[in-house]
């Protein structure tokens, strides 16, 4: 209430990008909507209604520029047979865009675009079918028609000026129309003005003079209606006043009485006309309102009512202290373990247990409820497809339908911000690479009609979400080739890769985007891009494909960034922690199970053969020593983490690390513990993906299946965190 | 304040619904309870909240303005203050809506920069005032079905009638014109207070349902018998006797009482032109404007009246005049009509009798 004007227009405005966004894609989604159903004036309605409330906010927010064009466009759909025009679509995803830009641009202070080319096109939807114009423009003709009957000139004479032309007309006089114009060198056009009047008023009776008398605009010329006696010539002679009137034009405008009595009865026929046309409207309107309400999903509505708008950053704020809470339980159950340690007969302990277990349970709701506000369903995001799919299917000439499932799907909003861009990437790609044209299509025996589908579903503690599409797959031989002539692999190690290992060279950064591989596959462009994001997310992506039948890429994702469920081990006295949902299984072993293979560390685990992950030396014990293997799935691969110890299983609050104190992209993240200890949470794509690049013989280091490189070791052990008090 | 105004916002657009309530949150005596995005949620919060007044946007998905505008009137009326956009749609619907008995109108400010605080203040007027009117059923349900309109009479008229009303004027005019005859012998001139682009549709409307001729006035437009002309928005009306006959004439000269068109304006050259033919009346709405005018009608020599207490919707503007001593006459809107018509029938001399015993005194 004391928030001053501007902060408020600051706030509004605020209000308004991100309201109208909402309003952009029901746009997007009505126009895609009637592109499927041209014609369909319900839908123009619904498009009518969503501008007019885009009109009406950016208004109110002093947007001029967007209201007006918004305005434009609304009026040009309230006027009957502009719906009907299939440029209607066509004009709405256009101002989609360009209402996006504008918006984009008063966001970011910047030039506007030109509003103009829209402008013209939202013009011409008006003015195309003659033949059924408009009831506006209808009515503006016959209003301004009626009275100018008899006259030609552009002046409307008012009531009073025409009654006093018939009475002139009646007394026997004749009316005369005269145009002046002023000599453009007159140096007092006004008194000039004045000076024609006085003069014409010398023959005969001044009835009517445009522009006023009074009107101070200089105007290039003056028109008179004269009811005089006098001849045209005598009058034409008259006005002219040397370096005054340049030129006289006199017309006889009432000869006889019955040129005015035509324009009353041309005025009569047009009021009926008016009414009928009200009654019509009338008709429509009532029409409208029924068809509205019958149709309006409602249940969408609902969901949207009582909805709050809150400031992402404040629920971070909360969320953070849920964290801290945490912290603070753990705390609580360690010297709750401490105490029982100590006095193993007291009493008290059940208390304290009971009320830990109270409070450890309250908290567990609290933190999903607050989670739970930044959980939004994907459909947000999923959104948005349906008019890229059109949009790019129409560029490379595919036929193409968008098949969506799965949008209730909840995800955090955070994470569902950061994987738009590898999502769109993805649906991109399989429209443009993916699917077929439709002609090759055919001749291969599938339907003319590519499809992709967008789904998304929980599993576990994750949400999956998955681009599908049924067209001509990804050939791994191709992407063999490709790798070992771009010296990512040799060709012998080539041949020992699997089809789904060979596959992932696509998500190795460099994998080239040369036409030819876009032609083939057309998949590498960018995918490293798109996995380190899923990574930064701590989240993976996975592929499938089958060659003639279609590709599946799979993004999982955790609900939500800030705290896990981790696994707790021990490396060379220190301590880290993994997410729990990437443990597969936990195995016990002997060095004695793992084997060499081309200097990397395998075990064969029941009939699976898994790479190994070594962080620390192999212990001194030799080949007899046990050992703990923690198997992981990083993609959809396993691989066996060799650990000294396990601690235990923990939620974690995640805190992020700055890159001042930190420098490899091998660890996620650092969270505080109830002793407060602090443990690294592993990155484990990174730490995969460190093995894959390391080579023996390059780092001149006999110690194969070594993890760490010496100085990322360092880098982990110089972490002032590590290990310490905080 | 223990009794605050409780208001419930409905407007399809969430800027609005925080815009809105930003608007009112300036009176501390308003209390924004609620906001609905729909019809159907109006409805439903209605009933949980019972707000004292609603503002209702007219253009929304499933149920539209219009449609819950009847069923709130049906179920239990409560004031509706309709927020409308400039556009010739929203004339029409916005009058459709004053027509069904919602209280008032603002219409959605065109700039923020400019007509923000402009609109918030009339949205707070109106509001209040909608929050002390006492509801009455809907006068127009008797309203008689449209006549043939005379023909253009060419004779002078008998009396010029200005009319000065504001708020619940749409719906008192419609009853009022439709109480009076094609033959009337008046001229009438009005001044509503409304804004541009209003005006033109609510004559057309007007004329539609009454057996008047009614327009929206242009300057130099005669005042004919059964003519009903309608001051546009935005512009101030006068009116001039001329040789060949009487004519309305508009200008835009600056605001006064803050209302362009002002009542005040007409009633004045009213009185001046026209002096002991000259009818003043006032009707409801808020505020003083008018009232000195129909003092000057009075002083002249004209008739004077003011519409009565309960028949009003909002009884500012007669009881201005009321007070000052201008209002010769009282009148309930529904004699309004046949008072008139005893008043210029005398000229002409018609049916003097029948309407004169409608006639009540005032005071």
């Amino acid at each position: 209430m004391t928030t001053s004007p501007d902060e408020r227009g600051a706030e509004l405005r605020e209000l308004f990008f991100e309201t109208s966004q909402e309003l952009l894609q029901a746009l997007n989604e009505e126009a895609l909507k009637l592109e499927k159903n041209p014609g369909d004036e319900e839908i123009v309605r619904v498009i009518r209604r969503t501008v007019h409330t885009l009109k009406g906010d950016s208004a109110a927010c002093g947007l001029r520029e967007l209201s007006e064009l918004a305005h434009e466009f609304e009026d040009a759909l309230s006027l009957e047979g502009t719906a009907t025009q299939d440029a209607v679509a066509e004009i709405a995803f256009a101002s989609a865009d360009l209402f996006a830009e504008m918006i984009a641009a008063y966001r970011g202070d910047r030039k506007l675009p030109s509003t103009r080319s829209l402008s013209k096109r939202i013009k011409d939807l008006t003015a195309v079918p003659a033949a059924k114009k408009t009831r506006r423009t209808r009515k503006t003709a016959g209003k301004a028609s009626a009275p100018r009957v008899a006259l030609k000139p552009a002046a409307d004479w008012t009531e009073y000026e025409k009654l006093a032309m018939t009475q002139a007309q009646a007394s026997g006089l004749a009316v005369y129309h005269v145009v002046a114009k002023i000599d453009p060198h007159c140096a007092m056009p006004i008194a000039g003005r004045q000076l024609i009047h006085n003069a014409l008023g010398s023959v005969g009776q001044v009835v009517a003079v445009r522009p006023d008398a009074k009107s101070p605009a200089a105007s290039k010329q003056v028109e008179f209606v004269l009811a005089s006696a006098q001849t045209v010539d005598q009058i034409a002679a008259k006005g002219r006043i040397p370096t005054i009137a340049e030129e006289v034009i006199v017309e006889l405008m009432l000869a006889s009485t019955s040129a005015l009595k035509k324009a009353e009865v041309a005025s009569a026929v047009v009021r009926e006309d008016d009414a009928e046309e009200s009654l019509q409207a009338e008709a429509n309107a009532a029409f409208t309102h029924v068809a509205a309400s019958g149709t309006e999903p409602a249940g969408i509505r609902a969901a949207q009512e009582n909805v709050l708008r809150v400031e992402a950053g404040r629920i971070d704020n909360v969320l953070n202290l849920v964290g801290e809470l945490i912290i603070g339980k753990s705390m609580l159950q360690q010297a709750l373990n401490e105490f029982s340690k100590r006095y193993p007969k007291e009493l008290l302990r059940g208390k304290f247990a009971d009320a830990m277990g109270f409070q450890a349970r309250v908290l567990n709701d609290l933190q999903r409820s607050v989670m739970k506000i930044r959980m939004v369903p994907v459909d947000q995001l999923f959104r948005r497809f349906p008019r890229m799919v059109r949009d790019v299917s129409r560029q490379c000439g595919r036929e193409v339908e968008l098949a969506v499932s799965g949008q209730d799907t909840d995800l955090d909003k955070g994470i569902l911000d950061a994987i738009a861009e590898p999502l769109t990437h993805l649906v991109r790609n399989a429209v443009s690479h993916g699917i077929e044209p439709a002609e090759e299509r055919r001749r291969l025996g599938k339907s003319s009609h590519g499809v992709v589908k967008l789904n998304a579903y929980h599993q576990g503690n994750q949400v999956v979400v998955e681009v599908t599409d049924d067209g001509r797959g990804i050939d791994a031989q191709k992407i063999r080739a490709k790798a070992i002539e771009l010296g990512m692999t040799t060709a012998e190690e080539a041949a020992r890769l699997n089809d789904t290992e060979t596959l992932d060279f696509i998500f190795r950064p460099g994998f080239s985007t040369a036409d030819e591989i876009t032609e083939v596959s057309g998949r590498g462009v960018g995918m490293d891009v798109v996995q380190s994001v899923l990574h930064r997310l701590k989240g993976s992506i996975s592929m499938e494909t089958r060659p003639g039948q279609g590709t599946t890429f799979r993004l999982k994702l955790p609900l939500t960034l800030a705290i896990i469920k981790a696994l707790l081990f021990w490396v060379e006295q220190r301590l880290y922690a993994i997410p729990l949902n990437a443990v597969v299984e936990i195995a016990r072993t002997a060095e004695s199970e793992v084997h060499q293979v081309d200097n990397y560390e395998v075990l064969q685990l029941r009939n699976q053969v898994l790479p190994l992950l070594r962080m620390g030396r192999p212990a001194d014990g030799g080949r007899h020593s046990k050992l703990f293997v923690l198997v992981i799935l990083v993609g959809e691969r396993k691989y066996g983490l060799i650990v000294d110890a396990l601690e235990g299983e923990e939620e974690l609050v995640i805190k992020a690390l700055d890159d001042q104190t930190f420098s490899t992209d091998l660890v996620s993240g650092a969270s505080i513990l109830g002793d407060g200890r602090v443990v690294l949470i592993l990155n484990l794509p990174a730490v995969v993906e460190h093995v894959a690049r390391w080579r023996p013989e390059e780092a001149g280091q006999a110690n194969s299946g070594l993890l760490l490189s010496h100085t990322d070791r360092v880098r982990l052990a110089m972490t002032p965190a590590v290990g310490g008090r905080a | 304040m223990r009794n605050r105004v409780r208001v419930l916002v409905v407007d399809d657009s969430a800027l609005m619904r925080k815009l809105i309530p930003q608007m009112l949150a300036a009176d501390e005596s308003l209390e924004v309870v609620g906001t609905a995005m729909d019809g159907n949620f109006c409805l439903k919060k209605i009933e949980e909240l019972k707000p004292n007044v609603v503002t209702l946007d007219l253009e929304m998905p499933g149920m539209n303005g219009i449609d819950t505008l009847k069923e709130i009137m049906r179920r239990q009326p409560v004031p509706v203050i309709v927020f409308s956009s400039h556009s010739t749609e929203g004339a029409s619907v916005t009058l459709k809506a004053l027509g069904l008995g919602a209280f008032d109108f603002v219409t959605k400010p065109k700039d923020a920069s400019a007509h923000m605080a402009e609109t918030a203040r009339e949205l707070i007027a109106k509001v209040k005032a909608a929050a002390e009117c006492k509801l009455k059923p809907r006068i127009l349900a008797g309203t008689q079905p449209k006549q043939e309109k005379a023909s253009v009479s060419s004779s002078s008229p008998t009396k010029v009638v200005g009319i000065g009303v504001s708020t619940g004027g749409p719906q008192a005019m419609e009853y009022l014109l439709t109480q009076l005859p094609g033959d009337f012998p008046g001229t009438i001139v009005v001044v509503q207070h409304m804004p541009d682009g209003f005006t033109d549709m609510f004559a057309r409307r007007l004329d539609e349902t009454c057996s008047l001729r009614v327009k929206e006035a242009q300057s130099g437009d005669l005042l004919q018998r059964g003519r009903v002309l309608i001051c546009p928005g935005s512009r101030h009306m006068k009116v001039k006797r001329l040789p060949l006959g009487d004519i309305a004439v508009l200008n835009d000269e600056p605001r006064v009482n803050g209302h362009r068109p002002s009542a005040d304006v007409l009633l004045r050259s009213l009185a001046e032109e026209f002096k002991t033919h000259a009818v003043g009346v006032l009707m409801t709405g808020m505020g003083d404007d008018g009232a000195e005018g129909l003092g000057a009608v009075k002083k002249e020599g004209g008739m004077t009246i003011a519409q009565s207490e309960d028949s009003c919707v909002v009884y500012g503007m007669p009881k201005a005049a009321i007070e000052r001593g201008y209002a010769i006459r009282v009148i309930a809107l529904d004699v309004l009509g046949a008072t008139l018509q005893a008043i210029c029938g005398r000229g002409a001399g018609s049916e003097m009798g029948s309407a004169g015993r409608a006639v009540r005194a005032g005071h």
